[in-house]
């Protein structure tokens, strides 16, 4: 029982996070000076036309109408209509294509640097100041400090200029999406690696794992029976925040490949000053983000049996 | 030991097996090693080789940055070079005598760019970091210290924290016009949350301590216990995610700038750079107009983010001699 | 002293000369510095020593599980035949761990694996040391579980760790240890982080178990109790090195090592009110330096000249029986031992309450129907129920109670930490709870002070003692010059016992003992009229116990102080206080003066209490019987019970009918008196 309202209150606060993303974004965008609502036609337009643009997009309506307008259509998935960018088209139907492509790219590379990177963090813990610890450490404070755009096209550069791969994404050419994934995974494998090598030192030295010791059990199987497993338990908590870099990755990525998805779809927007175009894509990736952090403490929750649902009145 | 062996020999028994006074101030006798905090965390951060380098490093660039204009024969950041014998833009002259780093694509001095470029970029960087850290402290020490408080601020915390800062910070230079101080705005208002968090965390640890109940017995006025009890223990903390916080900054406005949302291309940043150099990277005679600012930029955030770990370390008492 | 020499007994291990070393930054550290220990199969070894008298060391050195940064310079250990000293790879050690010599550790909060049930984690002993698989072993981990006392094991089996008290995880660990099936079981300090009535279960559990299972045991502890309550022979650990070995008898009765008498002389339950105790001065020696003859001789009255130039060797007192101390040698002067029989002591105490009456004036502190909260308002937990009580203008009233009593609760309730959530606090005739003025705030934060249970955390590590004890004179005397400040800080510090150059050091350069003066200079400088000391020696080594307690008496006497005393320890209450109230989950269940209490103990838990406080003494250890309290014997639900006063000045909490009970008790023990 206790369960369930904890699990429903969690989704409560998701939603009221996402509620106030929407109001925040609404908000914002009202801040935008209206002239980026006229396209680049701006200087040819009559003052009656840019009103009657104004007018049709709702905007000369007082804020909180315009607040319950946008609700309602969020409601009934009307998601408004793309201004510049594919002006006209609504912009659900531009989005519902491209976010398969992202999703299968995303899912990859949570994948892959989960593996990778626990893997390392291991690799790391069991050579600890040896040399592949000094390297692994290297890298992720390569990973971690410099900008993630500079490393993304080192690899784009070293992978199509001297490895010959295919720069541009092709569907069914499955080369081209090495470097997309290997980029996309690169920042969620430091830091898997690196919270792997945290949580399992604190493991490590854990009165508990004395004990076992102290009950016979060789190094190895004190590794895999209690350290690794309790290493992975706060693990679940890092899923949030994996999720978080991979969608910032996509952003660039997407555009750095080609490749059709939502994330080069909002730089375009961007680019192109298409405004609700924008506002969705942001809506799309708080969503997600959401959720990411609703599944992470989920995850935990199921991972951990020290986790109570009640909330305790405690000492002080 | 042999001293000791003939004052034996000397002694008769009866000398031997005297009793002597009792010295209370031989039991009383501690090891006094003139131990100070800050001595020691100064100490075991220097006492590393790698670390002190790294420091040097980083000071000597920083000195660089701040004073290259001034430097004999350095040219405009801006100024457009003309080839002599063209009577045309020196485009993309390679790296040389005279154009140490070459020239970009439309014959300005990527030398003078990417130091003019980093007095922008770190210019953002350390404004928004020390303005964020400043909120994020005064947040975190109020949500931390005030009881009441604690409700409120943790679930708008939990709010905030659900928007990845990527999107709000695009969302934010999206609407305002891209400047020095739309990015700054941007980067400190999504910086503070972790910060506060942090500091939070740190003062609900420390609050309860039996130090800072006797404080309180003693009446001591929340502002010292602030002073003298608190920020102490927090300095290191603080210090850690303000040299954490710059990389990420750095980050931030090469990525707006590469989604359009930058300074705009007269102000040079690294960002601005690193852009421009990516357009023509695939051309192999002008990768370099990436690589420089690229090493740059890696430079500068691998300098203060390692810096800012080895603080972390060297002010962890349990390090210390 | 002749019948234990009638069998030879065997020798299962034995150790010569093991001399254990650790490198700590850069510096060596002699921790054990030449011990040698035989120990028999079937006996209960007790080591007893002050914190860093290597005790934890030389048992971990037995099982190869020294820290990382230590090692084995030269010694023997004898096992089975083999010099396991000599052991290198872990290989050798997985073949002794468990199987041979088991150890349960002290935390059980965290000697359980966190994510496992307790039935998995037993049975991982089962199947690595008893090769039982499938039924057979769940079977059996279910008949350890209901071996080490938990109720209800078929379903306690898959229950997490958290989900047990302390207590019954130290069960739990125990259960583990037993599953390896061991010769030898190693305890180390098993029962330290338990309270009193919990720790004298777990000790019997760890006897019966002893019987049932063959064990040889060796316990590591500080505390002499709990040594005299379960060890057939005690050896005693001074700074790295056994000073004395013996039969329990003879080290409890005929200690023969100054240290030991100095031990056991300052134990507060030997201690006569009024008198100040016995007290070791000083604190033990740094291993970092080699030490030259006689450890102890610093701190020694009875120290000779050899003791600074030559290292006793042991003297035979007789078979079981040997001491490391040159008083021995048939050359040293006889000394008469300082009388360390607690029945004496007992018996002072109680002539001294018959012929002093204290007589106190004035009611200084009154708390009237006292309640606190912690958590929101919805679900209170409520840690304080309703309490009241009257404290005299002089006295010393102690307050003693378990973990989660909410003693403490009260005493931060007095200081305004705690805000009450009912009832009122009167200082002085003035109410000084809820809001008050700022005049009344002002004068009350001078005249009561605190001090604290825990002198690592009391302090403030990043400022110099000279701040931490004036901090309080610069809140209430704003108007001193800076040289007048320094004159009381010194004043202060010299009162306390400590050097005036202390002032301009850090507080990590002093050991538990001297920083938990620091914390009474910082209280007593404010010129306080009343002091709550929270458990102010519970986190101290027995031998800097005494210290502290002197300094406290001392004060009152000359200062007039009235103090509340906070303690969990009702042996130490009974040589410091005058009143005693016991509290138990939130409630005073039973108040009167401290000879009458230790006399006529009438409410269950406070029977409990008593009964469960191991006291140094082997002989009534190791005959007495556990009363165990369980709340279910009141039945209150018709007639509530109410807080009565059975005799002039003693209060109980109860109801009708259990007061009748009560008074004819009481009746029957004034007959018989």
């Amino acid at each position: 029982m206790e369960i369930i309202k904890y699990i429903l209150g969690r989704i409560g606060r998701s939603i009221i996070s996402l509620f106030l993303v929407l109001v925040i974004v609404f908000l914002l965008m009202r801040l935008l000076p209206v002239e980026t609502y006229y396209g680049d036609r701006t200087d040819r337009l009559s003052e009656t036309t840019k009103q009657a643009i104004l007018k049709d997009l709702g905007l000369l309506d007082p804020i909180p109408v315009q607040f319950w307008n946008y609700l309602k259509g969020l409601a009934r998935f009307d998601l408004g209509k793309s201004l510049t960018y594919y002006a006209g088209k609504p912009v659900w139907s531009i989005m519902a294509p491209k976010i398969g492509y992202s999703l299968r790219f995303g899912a990859a590379s949570l994948v892959i640097s989960f593996v990778l990177g626990i893997s390392l963090g291991i690799l790391m813990v069991r050579t600890k100041e040896k040399l592949p610890d000094r390297l692994g450490n290297g890298f992720i404070i390569f990973v971690d400090a410099v900008p993630s755009m500079v490393y993304y096209l080192a690899i784009q550069f070293i992978g199509t200029k001297l490895m010959s791969i295919g720069m541009l994404y092709k569907e069914n050419n499955f080369t081209t999406w090495i470097l997309p994934v290997l980029s996309l995974s690169l920042g969620s494998i430091a830091s898997y690696a690196m919270w792997t090598r945290r949580y399992m030192m604190d493991q490590v030295n854990a009165d508990y794992v004395k004990l076992a010791r102290a009950k016979g059990l060789t190094d190895k199987q004190i590794m895999v029976k209690h350290v690794l497993r309790n290493a992975f338990t706060p693990m679940a908590q890092n899923l949030p925040s994996s999720i978080i870099f991979t969608i910032s990755g996509s952003l660039y990525i997407e555009s750095l490949y080609s490749i059709p998805g939502t994330g080069g779809l909002l730089i375009n927007a961007i680019q192109a000053q298409d405004n609700t175009l924008v506002q969705m894509l942001v809506m799309f990736y708080a969503v997600l983000s959401v959720a990411g952090m609703l599944l992470g403490d989920l995850a935990m929750m199921v991972c951990d049996p020290r986790i109570t649902f009640t909330k305790k009145g405690g000492a002080r | 030991m042999s001293k000791v062996m003939t004052k034996m020999n000397k002694m008769s028994d009866e000398e031997l097996f005297k009793f002597i006074e009792f010295d209370s101030s031989r039991a009383e006798s501690t090891a006094y090693s003139g131990y100070s905090y800050w001595k020691s965390t100064f100490k075991v951060f220097m006492s590393r080789r790698s670390t002190r380098l790294t420091l040097y490093f980083l000071i000597l660039l920083l000195l660089f940055t701040l004073l290259q204009p001034y430097f004999p024969g350095q040219k405009s950041p801006t100024e457009i070079f003309i080839n002599p014998e063209t009577g045309r833009q020196l485009r993309s002259h390679p790296p040389g005598a005279e154009f140490w780093f070459g020239t970009n694509t439309i014959g300005q001095d990527l030398w003078a760019r990417i130091w003019s470029g980093t007095r922008t970029t770190l210019l953002i960087a350390i404004v928004s970091v020390t303005s964020s850290t400043v909120i994020g402290i005064v947040i975190g020490a109020l949500w931390g210290y005030v009881r009441a408080l604690d409700r409120v601020f943790t679930e708008i915390y939990n709010v905030i924290n659900n928007i990845p800062t990527t999107v709000l910070r695009m969302l934010i230079t999206y609407v305002l016009r891209p400047s020095i101080g739309t990015l700054i705005f941007a980067m400190c208002l999504t910086n503070w949350v972790g910060m506060a968090k942090w500091i939070r965390n740190l003062i609900i640890i420390i609050r309860d301590r039996e130090y800072n109940l006797a404080s309180r017995c003693l009446g001591t006025p929340t502002r010292r216990v602030i002073v003298k009890n608190l920020l102490p223990q927090i300095v290191s903390v603080v210090m850690l995610d303000v040299a954490l916080s710059i990389p990420g900054v750095i980050g931030s406005e090469v990525f707006l700038t590469y989604i359009g949302l930058g300074l705009p291309v007269e102000t040079p940043s690294l960002g601005n750079l690193i852009d421009e150099g990516r357009r023509v990277m695939m051309n192999l005679s002008q990768t370099y107009q990436l690589v420089f600012p690229a090493v740059v930029v890696a430079l500068i955030t691998i300098a203060f983010y390692s810096l800012g770990n080895k603080f972390a370390d060297a002010s962890d008492p349990r390090n210390h001699v | 002293m002749e019948q234990q020499t009638k069998i030879e007994p065997e020798v299962i291990l034995c150790v010569k000369d093991l001399v254990v070393k650790f490198s700590l930054r850069g510096q060596e550290l002699t921790a054990l510095r030449g011990v040698s220990m035989d120990l028999y199969r079937g006996e209960s070894l007790a080591i007893v020593g002050e914190s860093g008298s290597g005790k934890s060391v030389f048992c971990k050195s037995f099982i190869g599980m020294l820290d990382k940064n230590g090692w084995v310079e030269s010694g023997e250990i004898w096992y089975g035949g083999t010099d396991i000293a000599k052991y290198e790879k872990s290989e050798d050690w997985i073949r002794l761990r468990g199987k041979e010599i088991a150890i349960v550790f002290q935390d059980p909060m965290t000697s359980l694996n966190p994510l496992q049930t307790v039935g998995v984690q037993i049975r991982e002993a089962l199947e690595l040391h008893q090769g039982l698989r499938g039924v057979a072993a769940q079977e059996k981990v279910i008949e350890i579980l209901s071996d080490v006392g938990i109720l209800e094991p078929e379903k306690r089996v898959k229950d997490y760790p958290h989900q047990f008290s302390g207590g019954m995880r130290q069960r739990v660990v125990i259960a583990i240890a037993i599953a390896c099936n061991p010769k030898i079981l190693i305890c180390d300090e098993p029962t330290t982080a338990l309270d009193v009535t919990i720790q004298a279960q777990i000790l019997e559990l760890l006897k019966q178990l002893q019987h049932k299972y063959n064990l040889t045991i060796i316990y590591i502890t500080h505390d002499l109790g709990v040594v005299a309550n379960v060890a057939d022979r005690v050896a005693v650990m001074y700074a790295g090195d056994i000073v004395e070995i013996g039969t329990c008898e003879e080290v409890f009765e005929t200690p023969r090592h100054p240290y030991t008498w100095a031990l056991l002389s300052s134990l507060p339950q030997l201690g006569v009110k009024g008198e100040p105790l016995y007290s070791i001065e000083g604190t033990p020696p740094n291993l970092f330096t080699e030490i030259y003859g006689d450890a102890f001789a610093p701190r020694n009255r009875y120290a000779m000249q050899i003791d600074l130039l030559e290292r006793p060797p042991y003297f035979e007192i007789s078979p079981t029986h040997k001491a490391r101390t040159w008083l021995l040698d048939p050359r040293a002067p006889k000394v008469t031992p300082p009388n360390t029989s607690i029945a004496t002591a007992i018996e002072r105490n109680a002539r001294h309450a018959r012929e002093v009456k204290k007589v106190f004036g004035e009611k200084l502190v009154e708390i009237r129907n006292l309640s606190v909260h912690f958590g929101n308002s919805r679900k209170p937990f409520v840690a304080v129920n309703n309490v009241s009580f009257d404290i005299y203008k002089g006295e010393t009233f102690g307050l003693v109670g378990e973990s989660g009593s909410g003693k403490t609760t009260i005493g931060r309730a007095i200081v305004r930490i705690n805000p009450p959530a009912k009832g009122e606090i009167l200082y002085g005739g003035k109410r000084i709870s809820g809001k008050i003025g700022k005049e009344l705030d002002h004068a009350i934060t001078q005249k009561i002070q605190m001090i604290f249970q825990d002198p690592m955390a009391s302090l403030n590590e990043r400022a110099k003692v000279d701040y931490i004890v004036s901090e309080g004179l610069i809140n209430i005397h704003p108007e001193l010059s800076k040289a007048e400040r320094e004159d009381r800080v010194q004043c202060a510090l010299r009162d306390v016992g400590l050097l005036p150059e202390f002032a301009s050091r850090f507080p990590h350069e002093f050991s538990g003992g001297q920083r938990q003066r620091i914390g009474v200079a910082r209280s007593l400088i404010m010129e306080p009229e009343f002091i709550i000391a929270d458990e102010p020696i519970s986190a101290l080594d027995v031998s800097i116990r005494a210290q502290v307690l002197n300094l406290l008496s001392a004060m009152q006497q000359q200062r007039g102080l009235t103090y509340l005393f906070i303690s969990h320890d009702l042996s130490v209450m009974r040589f410091i206080a005058d009143r005693i109230a016991v509290i138990h989950k939130g409630v005073i269940v039973e108040l009167s003066d401290t000879e009458e209490l230790f006399a006529h103990p009438l409410h269950p838990y406070t029977r409990a209490l008593l009964s469960a406080i191991p006291l140094p003494n082997p002989k009534s250890e190791k005959s007495k019987v556990l009363e165990v309290y369980d709340p279910a014997i009141h039945n209150y639900t018709v007639d509530k019970p109410s807080w009565v006063e059975i005799r002039p000045k003693h209060f109980i909490m109860c109801n009708e009918h259990e007061c009748a009970l009560y008074r004819k008790k009481l009746a029957r023990e004034n007959g018989e008196a």
